[in-house]
């Protein structure tokens, strides 16, 4: 079955999660306030898996529904994370 | 044949009905497992009714009863129905027979992890029935697991038997997940030429949503499961608070599913009545597409309602509105439903098989159990019914209707399809009949019980002078179970005798449109001669077009006369 | 009795909705990972926000260790979709390479894991130390069961493509690979929410 299927640089997505990587351990290392720790460090957690998502798990050139298949749990999920706070975070 | 169609060896004995990779025989394995966990959970209802009405006496048939095997009774019996019949038998037989044929498929699009499935089901009922042997007995912190009580082998008794149960509830988790790719791919990717979604039988519809919503909560209740398990064995304290854990953390986490749960045992269910009533009412359904846009909206819903059983637990009181207000909400797609049910039998041709009466008696009852619904929804008035008889009373309304009363219409519908014969029809409709006043005979009073303080899982009401004059309903409720459960032998015998000796059924015994009935009485390997088209909607009975009161949806279109 | 079994292939196997079956079957079992997950990392969360940030405890991680696994399990992404590509080619020889890497990368990650397990309980962190640990051990041990899983999956299908048996299949590679990289992005938020969220102490 001949298929065209485009292939992003995979190995510059590489690149660039790696320096997330160590972007994201060096800002423990900065003196900024832990807010802005976190914000940056999940920000890039973020970053990483949105790429490795679009890219290596081909999100990009997927179907609508795909996309939804990967997008609605984590909705399902933040529904709970939200319940959760008050109860268990706020005891 | 020209369609690619590839015929294999013979097969073995084993191959063809042990382990077989044909939906067909893989949903009458489901099939057997619920049946005969439906019969272990009935005498474990029988037992426990006894205990309730005469406590701390000799059961006939068994022996005394006491309190702490009561809570056994009382978490087995709810466990079992829950996961070892109602799932097994409303998805695992009906979801895996139906979904092929009425999409028009051979078979579904992974057979052999459909094969794996209803195996790991088969290991998950082995180790269910061996906790029941195990020093301590079989768990009995009900069917829900709350910790403290759960968590710490010492407070129930009960070490392996809780622990199996943690057990078996992970490797059925797991079947049904499965299972669950095979009921989203098939009918997604399979349909056959002409079949667009809106073409789709709604039970197909209903299947797909129970599927999604079973895939998208369960994995909450996985990750606690395993948490408990590490609680009871390695000294962890997710949920016990001296060692900084929190038990309403459980109840979340179980809740979470446990709510989208009770959609996935009610959507097949509402949808064997869906395909049932336009046959036997000659009429197409009404609402088509508002009954499926419903059941997105209720599955939608399903996810944002989950601690209305939690509202006197001791969480956050600040979630009581919010929650309240979501189970209000969810009250409407499904107020839908029943309206366009209703619809359809309007102005209908109805005739009263023993399916349709069945269909029926799931409405109805369906419909009482929907109405109190609302009652335990409203916080302020579940502060007062929770943890009642009125509780028991509406979820045995809702959770019998979709599993019983249309699970024996869905079993009456399509036993011809499944095993090529007709059942009986006097002994349906005695089975009919003594099932619908029986069940409202022991439920009706537990309103009643409910409404006047009773308790659930205590073992002895009489020990509460307050009760003590409720007890004749307590008895009354017993004797009428055991009736029940023997009201359940019309249908043993006539399901037993109709598979050896009943008539010998044509394809279309009901007249009906759906494509499974395309396929021989019952279906070989493949179902079809030859792969159907569709050229219409499943729901064109008494078309205009058409002599007949019914037009299937594989007939090829007519050349149309100009007027 | 012994039946005739019947086969559907070619023309039957339609694909109606355009996606095709293998790789739907695949990411309906994923959007099910991702809500267990989700709900497991959701309780930690919520725990150590309700608990003070267990800092002190989380501050005996190795963040250099973690920081290796975590390029360890990246890289292997890689490996893993180049694979993919070569499969995409009918690169049998390709095919091979990548995957054995990703399943020896795979391992790696799974025996560095190991090994800061063990000395961390030689320490005297064990899971019942406290609710921190709990919940470490049983996050990360639930993910290595899934890297497990999926080494065990890859290295199945690095011996069929030694066989010769996964010419006309190769589309399972990219199967195996969206499992892969889950298990990838399960990893990469894993990563700071264990070991970064504490570096500055007393959050």
């Amino acid at each position: 079955m001949a298929r065209e299927r485009v292939h992003p640089n995979y190995v510059g997505v590489w690149l660039w999660l790696v320096a997330l990587l160590i972007a994201s351990v060096g800002v423990t290392t900065l003196p900024v306030p832990t807010g802005v720790a976190l914000f940056l460090i999940f920000g890039m957690a973020v970053v990483k898996a949105v790429l490795v998502a679009l890219n290596y798990m081909h999100l990009k050139f997927e179907h609508l529904l795909i996309y939804a298949m990967a997008i609605v749990p984590l909705v399902i999920f933040f529904v709970l994370w939200l319940v959760l706070y008050p109860d268990i975070a706020l005891h | 044949m020209s369609e690619g169609v590839k015929v294999e060896e013979r097969m073995s004995f084993f191959r063809t009905y042990v382990f077989s990779i044909d939906h067909k025989m893989i949903a009458k394995q489901y099939l057997a497992i619920g049946l005969f966990w439906a019969i272990v959970g009935g005498l474990l209802a029988y037992l426990l009714r006894w205990q309730l009405a005469y406590p701390d006496t000799e059961a006939p048939g068994w022996g005394f009863i006491g309190p702490e095997f009561y809570n056994m009774l009382v978490t087995m019996h709810g466990t079992i129905m829950v996961f070892f019949v109602a799932m097994p038998i409303l998805l695992g037989a009906f979801g895996n027979f139906l979904i092929p044929l009425m999409v028009g498929a051979r078979d579904m699009a992974f057979p052999r992890l459909n094969m794996l499935s209803v195996w790991t089901l088969a290991l998950s009922s082995l180790v269910l029935l061996i906790s029941f042997f195990v020093p301590g007995g079989a768990a009995s912190a009900g069917w829900t697991g709350y910790p403290p009580l759960s968590a710490k082998p010492i407070y129930t008794g009960v070490n392996w038997g809780l622990n199996l149960w943690i057990l078996a509830l992970a490797l059925e988790f797991a079947s049904f997940l499965m299972g669950g790719v095979n009921f989203l791919t098939t009918p997604i990717n399979l349909r056959a030429l002409g079949l667009s979604m809106f073409r789709l039988p709604l039970l197909i519809w209903m299947q797909m949503t129970a599927a999604i919503l079973f895939m998208l909560s369960v994995g909450p209740l996985i990750a606690g499961a395993v948490m408990l398990l590490l609680d009871r064995v390695a000294g962890t304290s997710f949920y016990l608070p001296e060692g900084g854990g929190d038990p309403i953390l459980w109840q979340h986490l179980f809740w979470f599913f446990g709510h989208p749960e009770v959609y996935v045992i009610l959507m097949p269910g509402l949808g064997i009545v869906l395909e049932i009533f336009p046959v036997f009412s000659r009429k197409p359904i009404f609402g088509y597409r508002p009954i499926i846009y419903s059941t997105i909206a209720a599955a939608i819903l399903s996810f944002t309602v989950w601690a209305h059983h939690q509202f006197i637990s001791g969480m956050d009181p600040r979630l009581a509105m919010p929650f309240s207000i979501t189970t209000i909400i969810i009250s409407v797609p499904f107020a839908l439903m029943v309206f366009a049910m209703i619809a359809t039998l309007w102005g209908g041709s109805i005739s009263f098989p023993t399916p349709m009466l069945f269909a029926l008696g799931t409405l109805a009852i369906f419909l009482i159990g929907g109405l109190t619904g609302i009652f335990n929804g409203s916080a302020p008035v579940d502060i007062y019914i929770h943890d009642t008889y009125f509780v028991v009373a509406h979820f045995h309304y809702t959770l019998f209707s979709a599993l019983f009363f249309a699970g024996f219409a869905g079993l009456y519908f399509w036993f011809p399809k499944m095993f090529g014969r007709m059942m009986n029809e006097a002994l349906g409709k005695l089975h009919f009949w003594l099932t619908f006043l029986l069940f409202n005979a022991i439920f009706i009073p537990m309103f009643l019980l409910g409404a006047g303080g009773m308790m659930r899982r205590i073992a002895n009401p009489m020990q509460y002078e307050f009760l003590q004059p409720l007890q004749p309903l307590n008895a009354f409720a017993t004797i009428a179970t055991i009736f029940l459960l023997l009201a359940q032998l019309p249908f043993v015998v006539n399901f037993f005798w109709s598979l050896f000796a009943g008539k010998v059924a044509e394809r279309n015994p009901w007249h009906a449109n759906t494509l499974e009935w395309s396929a021989p009485s019952p279906p070989p390997h493949g179902n079809f001669d030859t792969v159907p088209v569709v050229y219409r909607g499943p729901y064109e009975y008494s078309h205009p077009s058409v002599s007949e009161e019914w037009l299937p949806q594989d007939r090829p279109t007519m050349p149309t006369a100009t007027a | 009795m012994a039946q005739t079994h019947v086969v559907a292939t070619g023309a039957e196997a339609r694909v109606a909705s355009g996606i095709a079956t293998g790789k739907m079957g695949v990411w309906w079992f994923l959007a099910s990972e991702i809500v267990l997950f989700g709900g497991l990392i959701g309780a930690f969360v919520m725990s150590r926000l309700g608990s003070g940030g267990w800092s002190e405890m989380a501050a005996h991680l190795s963040v250099p260790i973690g920081t290796i696994n975590t390029f360890v399990l990246l890289t292997s992404s890689l490996t893993m979709v180049l694979a993919f590509a070569a499969a995409d080619k009918g690169d049998q020889r390709g095919i091979r390479t990548w995957l054995l890497l990703t399943v020896l990368l795979g391992l790696t990650f799974l025996i560095i894991k190991g090994f800061e397990w063990r000395s961390e309980i030689g320490a005297g962190f064990t899971p019942m130390a406290s609710n921190f640990w709990s919940f470490y051990y049983t996050m990360t041990g639930l993910h290595g069961l899934h890297v497990l899983a999926g080494v065990v999956i890859n290295f199945l299908l690095f011996l069929s493509a030694l066989m010769g048996l996964l010419r006309g299949r190769e589309h399972r590679v990219e199967l195996a690979g969206l499992y892969w990289h889950f298990v990838d992005v399960v990893w990469i938020f894993l990563f700071p929410l264990l070991y970064l969220s504490w570096s500055k102490g007393g959050h």
